[in-house]
């Protein structure tokens, strides 16, 4: 793998971890505006983030 | 909409700026025909000007590939260390053997932005075309089609869209938790933070030359003291900001190159992507 694409797979990893927090962060948010409550927000953005971090291993953690 | 979220919309801003304090209002276009309404806004200076610097561009590689001799010329050499650039350090890096089917637009890509970043730092102009966030759009949604549609033709859009949606491993449990992350990062976060990287870069580097050489300017022409600033004070740092103002510019002109490549280092990276086995 060469240096450009290092530094594409460096802004992919980015781009999972966004959009893991913007999808499921996003669900939260909307679930908590529905429902009058404020709890689904944070459990939205910790699942995003896990979601996106296993995406992350899923795809580069092989090497 | 007001403040920052109000920049990644490309929209036209309303009313005329006096240019001082610099703001995100000192990037609204001008029509260049007022008289003629609202109808011919659209025909506006930044607009012209990304126009013109797609002529440059066609009139410099035309210029740059006439007349080709065995034994270079100045201008033959300067031409083909352009090309091998591209060719050689991103296009045949990133896309094997194949790369020659991208390599016009590839090069286009990196001229075209290049030359428009320039405007920022010469005279004529003094704007980058790309802090205003529509042309960088544009590029980006080039490239969305391009990296797509090549990838779409290689394997069928079924195949295509299992392959950009579903790694490899993933039991499937998962995937309900999954498929939707790969469709947002890769058809909306990639394409669209590549057009985010090149817009911030030149907006936030034309507003700090603003606020640098504007600054600069008001305080040299300051005639009475301010509170305890004396008027020598004043000047004098106005005259010592005007310097730095000339490392602001030259740190805009690597910025400029730097942002051209990696936009067309980017694209060549998705196109890659989209054709690989499996990633």
């Amino acid at each position: 793998m060469n240096e450009q694409g290092n530094a594409d797979q460096g802004l992919r990893i980015i781009s999972y971890l966004i959009s893991g927090l913007v999808f499921y962060g996003g669900l939260g948010w909307l679930a908590d505006h529905l429902l009058s409550t404020a709890f689904w927000l944070p459990i939205g953005l910790i699942l995003g983030t896990v979601a996106g971090i296993y995406l992350v291993i899923k795809r580069y953690g092989r090497a | 909409m007001s403040g920052l979220s109000s920049l990644l919309v490309p929209m036209e801003g309303e009313g005329d700026h006096s240019g001082w304090p610099p703001s995100a209002e000192s990037f609204n276009s001008r029509p260049l025909f007022p008289e003629l309404g609202p109808n011919f806004a659209w025909l506006n200076n930044h607009m012209a000007q990304a126009v013109i610097g797609a002529l440059i561009v066609i009139g410099v590689w035309l210029w740059l590939a006439r007349r080709h001799s065995v034994v270079p010329g100045k201008r033959q050499f300067f031409g083909e260390q352009a090309y091998n650039l591209v060719r050689n350090s991103v296009a045949r890096d990133a896309l094997g053997p194949d790369f020659r089917k991208y390599l016009p637009y590839l090069l286009a890509l990196f001229s075209f932005i290049l030359v428009n970043n320039l405007f920022g730092e010469l005279f004529v102009f003094m704007f980058p075309t790309f802090s205003k966030i529509g042309y960088a759009y544009g590029l980006a949604l080039c490239t969305f089609i391009l990296y797509n549609a090549v990838g779409i033709k290689k394997w069928g859009f079924a195949h295509y869209m299992r392959k950009m949606t579903l790694p490899e491993g993933v039991p499937w449990p998962l995937w309900f938790l999954i498929i939707p992350l790969e469709f947002l990062s890769n058809f909306i976060v990639r394409p669209f933070t590549l057009a985010l990287r090149l817009f911030a870069n030149l907006f936030a580097g034309h507003l700090v030359v603003l606020v640098f050489v504007l600054g600069s300017t008001l305080l040299m022409s300051m005639s009475e003291p301010i509170g305890q600033f004396s008027v020598g004070l004043m000047k004098t740092a106005g005259a010592v900001g005007i310097v730095f103002s000339f490392a602001i510019f030259a740190l805009e002109l690597l910025i400029a190159f730097i942002q051209a490549y990696i936009f067309t280092v980017l694209t060549a990276q998705y196109v890659a992507s989209s054709l690989a086995e499996d990633h």
